[in-house]
């Protein structure tokens, strides 16, 4: 009997361990089968010519993470107008969240796609698996992808590796972060766009503490953040950017972590001790954040510039009495007078080297970067959201206003196209801020996702006033050092 | 043999169960443990590195940090939940009203059903700085600025203790209740003749009548500490990740997040292997293969 007991004993042992093992060895097994279901690593287009012997039929397979429908039902009507304009038999899978992890997940998987929708930190990790293929000599080749009007050179330039490997195309021209404010709440308490830090100050405290909504309670913030994302608009005071500065000789530094960021953190303190900044913007994700905005909540925010428009729109089509106005500024300016913004980090088109139509999905980029593919990424599809008068004008229909002529590049990559129906309130303007104010990509590394959470935490502690800004900035400083995470 | 030809049956009914654990257990284990040995890419060949992303895992100071975390949450989580839920089976075996029983049982039980997800976002908007209710008791008591309970590192651990503590202890709670129904009336009978009262009966009678099913739960608990996280992906934020990073979030951090499958796998076979370790201790201190 003690022998039956203490074998049972044992296997709750195995069982628990297989059980406990089961997370990891799931995803860990479905990636091993990659291995033998795909072709060996070598992406050059001779490769995948060869691999592709049989003339390129018209179909695709796309994985999505934007362009598309709003909704399932959508999606199909999306398909259905590329086939119509292109000829091009499509498939899109557009997973409704956990994006990334669907896509490394299904290439992991051997899932053979054609094309994939993927920010720099999914480009980055896969151009380093060679799951990519490299496209210098098709893009060479493509009359349009290769037009400088289309895809301005300075925009590839984000997405090139090594000596000028190109392993991605550009979905559209992206913008960047900055503060928005509530211009009506701006004019109704008589205040002048900030430039300083101070300047800041006395508007975001009138925010608070001035009832600007007119509710007559005390239930308005002046600032709100999601974490640190993204208080780019005030470090710039401090000419400091997030994630790394690598200089001539290589070395790594993180400027947030430097002295000159303090003076911004020991501003946000006194925002955070007076009441001004939403005491909850260490946990605010970014729904938290725009929900407060969009309820008079909060009288400034920092985000894309294309979600002055989208904001301004939203409020209005749920109201269009509304006095809500939101408006982009630039942030708050350095001594000498510039600017430091965020330029937010290229989206791209990648097509797999186990992609079985790379011809097609080339073509399908190209549709894309055209007149009528721009018309489809930002209007929508024709008849859905969107008619065109005898006169050749174009009028959103009502699911057009609601869907904020976003479907995947609100503002294409092409210098060539002007958008019939014109930009959503604002945005242009927040835009052509972006564009004329040094904002830059941020760099990050291999290493950030470790360094991050090092600098969050000390810049949280800061900002909250657990500890002085300076002390913090030290801290912050030693603990990136003693990691080889800075040099 | 001829037990078997018997018996055989019984034996092919038991293949499908054999063929199941073998294709979605053990293959993928075995399968995860190569991974574990390569360097891993999604596509192309994976060059074996032996021990290399072994050590790579042993040599972060962040998984350090997160075994150490694991451990201070999961010790809490083990003290904690393992008295409360034993002291509310024995308040409400004491209850004599089965009605007052059942409601209370009910409302113990109810935090256990919900995913973490609807328990997290329960806690979060709870012990929120902006309207809260915990800070709003505290505006009431006197205490002028809110807490920023979820962003302070100083609460940041005993909150989630406390609410896996809230969430599971009604779970608890019933396992000890069913014990509580098989301890034999005699018992108490004789304890009564012997002049005990209400408490020395739950002393010398319930008690020891419970330390076999208190085993069982105390290594289910355990066997749960390395495992931890659906809690601390729903609750953590950047302000506290490095007081509450556990070994499953950096399993899948390293996996999924980053996607370096190597060291997500080695990192999941050292967590077995603690596993192992801390399950054989507890066998052999408490004997609980005996009992």
């Amino acid at each position: 009997m003690s022998s039956i007991r203490r074998s049972t004993g044992l296997s709750l042992l195995v069982a628990a361990a297989i059980t406990l093992s089961a997370c990891g060895n799931n995803n860990a097994g479905s990636a091993n089968n990659t291995a033998s279901g795909s072709p060996s690593q070598g992406n050059t287009p001779a490769q995948t010519a060869a691999a592709t012997q049989e003339p390129a039929k018209q179909t695709l397979r796309i994985l999505s993470g934007v362009a598309g429908g709003k909704t399932p039902e959508e999606n199909e009507q999306f398909e259905q107008e590329i086939e119509r304009l292109t000829g091009i038999e499509i498939e899109i899978e557009k997973p409704a969240a956990d994006y990334s992890k669907k896509l490394m997940a299904a290439l992991a998987g051997g899932e053979k796609y054609d094309l994939v929708y993927m920010g720099k930190t999914e480009m980055d990790q896969l151009v380093e698996q060679g799951v990519l293929t490299r496209l210098n000599d098709m893009i060479d080749a493509s009359a349009v992808l290769s037009d400088p009007e289309v895809i301005e050179p300075s925009e590839w330039d984000l997405v090139k590796y090594g000596d000028g490997d190109i392993y991605s195309i550009l979905n559209k021209k992206e913008g960047g972060t900055l503060p928005t404010v509530r211009q009506d709440w701006m004019d109704k308490l008589k205040l002048e766009e900030p430039k300083t830090l101070d300047e800041f100050y006395t508007v975001l405290k009138a925010f608070k503490e001035q009832d600007p909504d007119g509710n007559g309670k005390d239930d308005t913030y002046g600032l709100s953040t999601s974490g640190l994302y993204d208080i780019q608009g005030f470090m710039s005071a401090a000419g400091v950017k997030y994630r790394y500065v690598i200089d001539a000789d290589g070395k790594r530094s993180i400027p947030y972590s430097t002295e000159a960021a303090v003076p911004v953190y020991e501003w946000f303190a006194k925002l955070y001790k007076e009441g001004i900044l939403d005491p909850n913007f260490a946990t605010n994700d970014t729904a938290k954040m725009r929900e407060l905005f969009l309820t008079d909540r909060v009288g400034m925010v920092t985000y894309w510039d294309a979600w002055v428009g989208l904001f301004n729109n939203m409020r209005q089509t749920e109201d269009p009495d509304t006095a809500f106005v939101a408006k982009g500024i630039t942030g708050a300016a350095a001594p000498d007078g510039s600017f430091m913004l965020r330029r937010g980090d290229p989206s791209v088109w990648g097509i797999p080297v186990n992609a079985e139509h790379p011809e097609t999905a080339i073509a399908f980029m190209e549709f894309w970067h055209s007149e009528d593919g721009n018309i489809l990424s930002t209007l929508g599809i024709e008849n859905v959201d969107w008619t065109k008068g005898s006169d050749g004008s174009y009028t959103l229909t009502e699911t057009g206003e609601e869907h904020g002529m976003d479907h995947g590049a609100p503002f294409p990559s092409s210098t060539k196209f002007v958008n019939p129906v014109g930009t959503l309130p604002g945005a242009a303007e927040a835009r052509e801020i972006i564009f004329s104010n040094n904002s830059t990509v941020e760099l990050s590394t291999a290493d950030w996702p470790n360094a991050e959470k090092i600098v969050q935490n000390y810049a949280f502690k800061a900002m909250m006033g657990d500890l002085p800004a300076a002390d913090a900035v030290k801290s912050m400083n030693a603990e990136l050092k003693s990691a080889g995470l800075i040099d | 043999m001829p037990r078997f030809r018997q018996h055989i049956g019984l034996y092919l009914m038991f293949v499908p169960v054999i063929v199941y654990f073998l294709i979605f257990l053990y293959f993928p284990l075995v399968r995860g443990f190569t991974i574990s040995l390569q360097e891993f890419r999604m596509i192309g060949d994976r060059p074996f590195v032996g021990l290399e992303q072994y050590k790579a895992v042993l040599g972060d100071p962040f998984f350090w940090q997160a075994l150490k975390n694991t451990l201070w949450i999961g010790a809490g989580q083990l003290a904690f939940g393992f008295a409360a839920s034993l002291l509310a089976a024995l308040s409400l075996g004491e209850v004599l009203n089965p009605l007052f029983k059942k409601f209370n049982q009910m409302v113990l039980y109810i935090p256990h059903l919900f995913s973490w997800v609807i328990v997290g976002g329960i806690w979060i908007v709870l012990l929120s700085p902006d309207g809260g209710m915990v800070n709003e008791l505290l505006k009431l008591a006197g205490v002028e600025q809110p807490v920023h309970f979820l962003a302070e590192e100083r609460y940041a651990r005993w909150i989630m203790i406390g609410t896996s503590v809230w969430k599971e202890m009604g779970y608890t709670c019933i396992i000890y209740l069913a014990a509580m129904t098989l301890i034999n009336p005699s018992l108490y009978e004789a304890a009564r003749l012997d002049g005990a009262g209400r408490l020395k009966q739950l002393w010398y009678v319930t008690l020891p009548q419970l330390v076999p099913t208190m085993k069982t739960v105390f290594v289910l608990q355990l066997l749960g500490v390395l495992r931890m996280f659906d809690q601390l992906i729903v609750m953590r934020n950047p302000a506290i990740y490095r007081e509450v990073d556990v070994l499953m979030t950096y399993v899948y951090e390293q996996g999924i997040q980053q996607f370096q499958m190597d060291i997500a796998s080695a990192a999941s076979f050292l967590i077995i292997a603690a596993t192992l370790v801390l399950t054989l201790i507890f066998s052999r201190v408490s004997r609980y293969d005996l009992s």
